[in-house]
């Protein structure tokens, strides 16, 4: 699903966020990426999703070349990947509802279709009462909720979350977790970049560490 | 054809944000084409008016002798030389007063002293259609005078010339408010469109983000344009509209306006101007989504 080899990212002018990095990760397949602040698990992230362009290496994903891929492609492309940013990217002005829904509406889905995901999206993430809030005047922690359902709103294939449990609690996270887990179990791929280890502590999934932009061991299998 | 409901919300939803904007930029184009409009109605009618009165045109050659019969057909040969003329008609001096006294019809008893021959004879041609402008005229009433026995040659040239030259002027006028037309509307739209752009700058960021097309983002960008355009050229239409029916009424009765028979655009006329708002606000459109938006 996403293939990533001898990659390398420089930010001007001259911070190396990632080198010489390279990653398999299959269909269906859930890893988590650590790293202190700083490592480059967001810079990783933003290739994958082509928010950046790698500087050096080949970044694939779904069999794309996402140096070479054509602009029709790409859109198609991104509305099969969900991504959880870390500073959510909400639309601050318009209500958690429209949030959401937003990642369905460009791929044209019927409204109705659209109105019973998001519900039941909020449902399964507890903030079904702030369905008509504006996204801007709710709490951190519901914006990254907020965040996470629009991510996962329009069935990816690939899901990508930038640090999704950073604002909340512990049974909070838990929820979030579980959503993360079942869409995994339905087949979605999965990268989660996290400090928080309570979320990867137990699992059987992968986990890889990134340490100045390098992965601090090789990352081919569990 | 699902992605029309999006589509329409999307511009419901631009056009309520910048409303204030919207509105100027309606009555601008509506502004626009109700000088264009005004201006080109004048002329068509004018156009028009002047081809009535052309069908009343001739030519009149005045004559030192009467024509015999015999020299009548070589005198049609000469004129039908210089072109083909739609009629000729010979008029001796008796039918000259004839139609004098016919003029004169109650006052006729001014003509009692008068010889029935003081009238001199005369030949009137009525040129063809095509001969219509004010040159062809000329020069075909230069070419008359040299007629064997001809002595003047009559066509109204004042008037002629005087409408030949407002005319020309009304046409300039025309053009500079096509042109008039052309930018504001061009320039106005682009201009909404880009406040459109501004405002909705951040989501139409994010939309790239969850894979929007370009008929997402960009369809209701054209589609505002084009209802600025349909709404705007409309607008400007029924305000003519209105105005011609009003002027129509206030001024019926004997006068000027009676001369001209006043009418309206024809249906495709009007048609071809509302098509010209809607594409000339989409161009504005396009221009500012080419411009300000990176695909
Ligand atoms: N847009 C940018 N311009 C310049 N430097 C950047 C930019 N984004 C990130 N960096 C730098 O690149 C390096 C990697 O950043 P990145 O955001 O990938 O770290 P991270 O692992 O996500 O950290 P955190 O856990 O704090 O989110 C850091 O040194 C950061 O300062
Ligand atoms: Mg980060």
């Amino acid at each position: 699903m996403v293939e990533l080899v001898k990659v390398s990212k420089v930010y001007p002018p001259d911070i190396m966020a990632l080198q010489d990095i390279s990653l398999s990760v299959k269909r269906g397949e859930m890893i988590f990426l650590t790293g202190m602040s700083g490592a480059g698990k967001t810079t990783l992230l933003k290739l994958i999703c082509s928010l950046e362009t790698s500087d050096k290496g080949l970044v694939e994903v779904a069999g794309h070349d996402l140096n070479r891929i054509k602009p029709v492609v790409l859109q198609r492309l991104r509305q099969k990947i969900g991504v959880a940013y870390q500073d959510f990217r909400l639309l601050p002005l318009q209500s958690v509802y429209q949030n959401i829904a937003m990642a369905m509406e460009v791929s044209y889905l019927p409204p109705a279709t659209i109105r019973k995901r998001v519900e039941s999206l909020l449902e399964q993430l507890g903030i079904a009462d702030k369905r008509d809030k504006l996204a801007g005047k709710i709490s951190r922690g519901e914006q990254q909720r907020v965040a996470i359902a629009r991510a996962a709103a329009n069935a990816p294939t690939l899901l990508l979350a930038d640090e999704p449990t950073g604002n909340l609690d512990a049974t909070i996270t838990k929820l979030v977790v579980g959503l993360l887990e079942s869409l995994n179990q339905a087949g979605t791929t999965m990268i989660i970049a996290t400090h928080d280890q309570s979320i990867y502590r137990q699992t059987n999934h992968r986990v890889i560490n990134l340490e100045h932009g390098r992965f601090t061991e090789p990352p081919m299998e569990p | 054809m699902r992605f029309f409901p999006y589509i329409l919300k999307q511009t419901g939803r631009n056009l309520r944000k910048t409303w204030g904007t919207q509105v100027m930029t309606l009555l601008t184009v509506s502004l626009s084409v109700l000088i264009f409009s005004f201006f080109f109605l004048i002329h068509t009618n004018i156009l028009k008016a002047g081809a009535r009165l052309g069908d009343e045109l001739r030519l009149i050659v005045y004559l030192d002798d009467e024509v015999v019969p015999a020299m009548q057909e070589q005198l049609k040969k000469r004129i039908t030389d210089f072109n083909e003329v739609e009629n000729i008609v010979f008029v001796s001096r008796q039918e000259a007063f004839a139609r004098l006294a016919n003029n004169l019809d109650q006052d006729r008893d001014v003509l009692q002293d008068m010889s029935p021959t003081f009238l001199p004879p005369s030949i009137e041609i009525f040129p063809k259609k095509n001969l219509k402008t004010l040159t062809t005229i000329k020069r075909f009433s230069d070419y008359l005078i040299t007629l064997p026995g001809a002595q003047k040659v009559q066509y109204g040239q004042e008037w002629v010339e005087r409408f030949g030259y407002f005319n020309s002027l009304l046409r300039i006028v025309v053009l500079l408010s096509a042109g008039l037309l052309v930018i504001s509307t061009v320039f106005m739209v682009s201009y909404t469109i880009r406040l459109t752009l501004f405002t909705r700058h951040e989501e139409l960021e994010l939309l790239r983000l969850l894979g929007a097309t370009n008929t997402y983002i960009q369809g209701p960008l054209l589609l505002e344009g084009l209802l600025q355009g349909l709404m705007g050229a409309s607008l400007g239409l029924l305000s003519l509209f209105l105005l011609f029916s009003w002027i129509k009424l206030r001024f019926s009765g004997p006068g000027f306006l009676n001369l001209f028979d006043f009418s309206f655009f024809p249906p495709a006329t009007t048609c071809t101007i509302l098509m010209t708002g809607i594409i000339l606000c989409s161009l504005g459109s396009l221009i500012s989504i080419r411009k300000f938006l990176r695909v």
